[in-house]
């Protein structure tokens, strides 16, 4: 599904070259969920970046499906973006001022031809994540956990190739951290692919495969069962 | 999904199509502007004002110079629109009917020449208007205007009898004291009865009724035309009034003619006739449409052009506040701007939604200045008639244009530093 050959990325500031990223090589396999685990200041985040074509690397390549990315122009990159790739975020960012079933359509508001089932797509998804009954709500009335579900149901809303998940329960108490995790464990059931960053070990173990940055190259790489 | 469907979509996301903005998609997101207004109505509503002050100022100016031209209209139609008063006395215009000193230098014999010369250009119709001017019919007596004039009167003012006969070139040549009369004359006088072949005194010289004017109802200044008595000009100038001069010549252009040169030619004609060598001053005036209206408007341009001046500065003024709110509140909206990007919003979408902000800004402070500027434009009119004021597409059309203008003017720049954020710092 992903295939990164050889990604790098520099930082250029001041006229002082910062390498961030030294020639990241790896695959993910559709279906397959993985953490990416790594110390403060390793390119995680960077890495992450990249992957939801948010940012270019400075060098190598990144193919999805056997599609290379990296020619891609901004208008492209933000189809594919909208199209195949689903986000959830630390912080949930959710717009505060339009529904639940608001945020989850939000997705659409870019994507040729608008899906006439969208609605219905949305109500289902919200559905799954145990919030049928909040869908008229404002995300300011849900609890930190009920926003990261909101959240999750729109980053599915579009059927995405891939959800990249960037420390989702990183706000959460241990409570809803389970909730959450336990919806990640049954979209990836159901055959999501999920490249997840986090620090926290407990939160690597719900996936098969933890791959490991220290200064910008990757350094250990496992997969388990 | 399948890898196939990845790859139509990276092929398609390839193509230029996908660079294009549909209308479909313009429309959503411009709806979806509309709710982040409506969310923040306090905002859109400072953000609207000036652009309201300005539409309002507009829309009042344009309403006068409508108001204006519809008055030009009136007064023309009055007039004649292919018609030419010449008037005795020079100097400058005191109303269409001149003053009561206003010379005694415009001669039959002027008249005369003009129609020789160039009555195959226009119909000429030399005359005295007399004011005041009483009349007496059976015991009955009233005041009346006294019109002496040659029976091209007629169809120089476009003015006919409805019973009777006119004043005929018999009449003209043997100064018959025959007249003609005006509606309001006939039934002051009269009331019900048929006035023609009646006998009427008028300034105590009998005369014998012999037609009906038409009726022609109260002019555009509120003077009731049909109070009137029309008499042979030679019978006015030689057994009524006793006087060697008239007031006034009054012509129509004929339709393969031009008003302007006929005006030329006769200036000429006249300037010879009085001996006259500019820079010395005219002792006659022409009055044409085209002469009052440049009048009417000349009263009305101070006012339009400072009122549309205002309206100008209240515009920019309102833009560049506009331009202010939407910079300031950019700064909170960061995140979501980061957000959409990453759910897919390209550079464009980001712009076109934040132009919709500005431009449905403007709209509706239109319709506020609009609604605000047809108060004026509905109300003086009533409360004094004088003023002229009406509503014109034109309203419509310069407040849309300008309205539009500014939104799209003073919110381009904001549109465009919320599109060029760096998605990944806008998300930070």
């Amino acid at each position: 599904m992903i295939e990164l050959s050889k990604i790098g990325k520099t930082y250029l500031t001041g006229g002082v070259e910062t390498p961030v990223l030294h020639a990241i090589d790896f695959t993910v396999e559709e279906g397959e969920f993985v953490a990416l685990m790594g110390p403060s200041g390793t390119g995680k985040s960077t890495l992450m970046n990249i992957l939801g074509l948010l940012d270019r690397p400075t060098g190598g390549t990144y193919r999805l499906a056997g599609q290379d990315l990296t020619t891609l122009d901004d208008n492209g990159l933000s189809a594919i973006r909208n199209k195949r790739i689903g986000f959830v975020f630390q912080l949930f960012h959710l717009l505060p001022r339009v529904s639940v079933l608001q945020n989850v359509l939000l997705p659409f508001l870019y994507t040729e031809p608008y899906p006439p089932d969208a609605k219905e797509r949305a109500r289902a998804l919200l559905q799954s994540v145990g919030l049928g009954e909040r869908m008229n709500f404002k995300p300011n009335a849900l609890s930190g956990g009920q926003q990261q579900r909101v959240a999750i149901a729109r980053a599915l809303v579009n059927e995405p190739s891939i959800i990249l998940a960037d420390e989702p329960t990183g706000n959460l108490d241990s409570v809803a951290s389970g909730e959450i995790l336990e919806i990640f464990d049954r979209i990836h059931r159901e055959g999501r692919t999920i490249v997840m960053v986090t620090h926290e070990p407990d939160v690597a173990a719900h996936a098969q495969r933890v791959i490991t940055l220290k200064d910008g190259a990757v350094a250990s790489d496992e997969r388990r069962n | 999904m399948s890898a196939a469907d990845i790859a139509l979509d990276v092929t398609s996301a390839r193509r230029s199509r996908a660079k294009r903005l549909r209308p479909v998609r313009m429309l959503r997101l411009a709806r979806h502007a509309a709710g982040a207004l409506w969310s923040q109505k306090a905002k859109a509503f400072l953000m609207m004002i000036g652009t309201a002050v300005g539409i309002m100022l507009l829309t009042a100016v344009v309403g006068l110079s409508a108001g204006v031209q519809n008055r030009i209209n009136q007064i023309t139609a009055f007039f004649g629109p292919r018609s030419i008063m010449v008037f005795a006395g020079g100097g400058h215009l005191h109303g269409a009917g001149g003053r009561a000193e206003a010379g005694t230098t415009l001669k039959l014999q002027d008249a005369q020449a003009i129609q020789n010369q160039y009555g195959y250009e226009a119909v000429v119709a030399p005359g005295i208007f007399s004011g005041d001017t009483n009349v007496k019919a059976g015991g009955v007596g009233t005041q009346t205007h006294l019109v002496c004039s040659t029976p091209d009167y007629a169809e120089a003012f476009d003015w006919y009898v409805q019973e009777g006969a006119p004043i005929d070139s018999d009449d003209e040549r043997s100064m018959a004291r025959v007249a003609v009369l005006g509606t309001t004359v006939a039934t002051n006088v009269f009331g019900a009865e048929d006035p023609i072949g009646k006998h009427i005194f008028i300034n105590n010289v009998p005369f014998v009724v012999k037609g009906l004017l038409t009726s022609k109802g109260t002019s555009a200044m509120g003077f009731d035309q049909d109070d009137r008595i029309w008499i042979p000009l030679s019978t006015g100038m030689n057994r009524v009034l006793h006087q060697d001069y008239i007031r006034f010549i009054r012509m129509k252009v004929r339709p393969d003619y031009k008003v302007a040169s006929v005006v030329d030619q006769i200036t000429q004609l006249i300037r010879q006739r009085h001996r006259i060598v500019p820079p010395e001053q005219d002792d006659f005036r022409i009055i044409t449409p085209d002469f009052i209206a440049q009048r009417v408007q000349s009263m009305a341009r101070t006012t339009e052009l400072v009122g549309g001046a205002l309206a100008l500065v209240a515009l920019l003024v309102g833009g560049v506040v506009l331009m202010n709110i939407l910079l300031l509140s950019l700064s909170e909206r960061v995140p979501e701007i980061g957000l959409k990007r990453a759910l897919g919003a390209r550079q464009r979408d980001i712009l076109v939604e934040f132009l919709s902000e500005s431009v449905l800004v403007s709209l509706f402070g239109m319709i506020l200045g609009v609604l605000l500027g047809l108060l004026p434009v509905l109300l003086i009119p009533r409360l004094f008639p004088m003023m002229p004021m009406a509503v014109s597409w034109k309203t419509f059309a310069y407040a849309a244009l300008f309205s539009t203008g500014v939104g799209l003017l003073f919110g381009v720049q904001p549109a465009r530093r919320a599109a060029k954020l760096n998605p990944v710092e806008a998300l930070r």
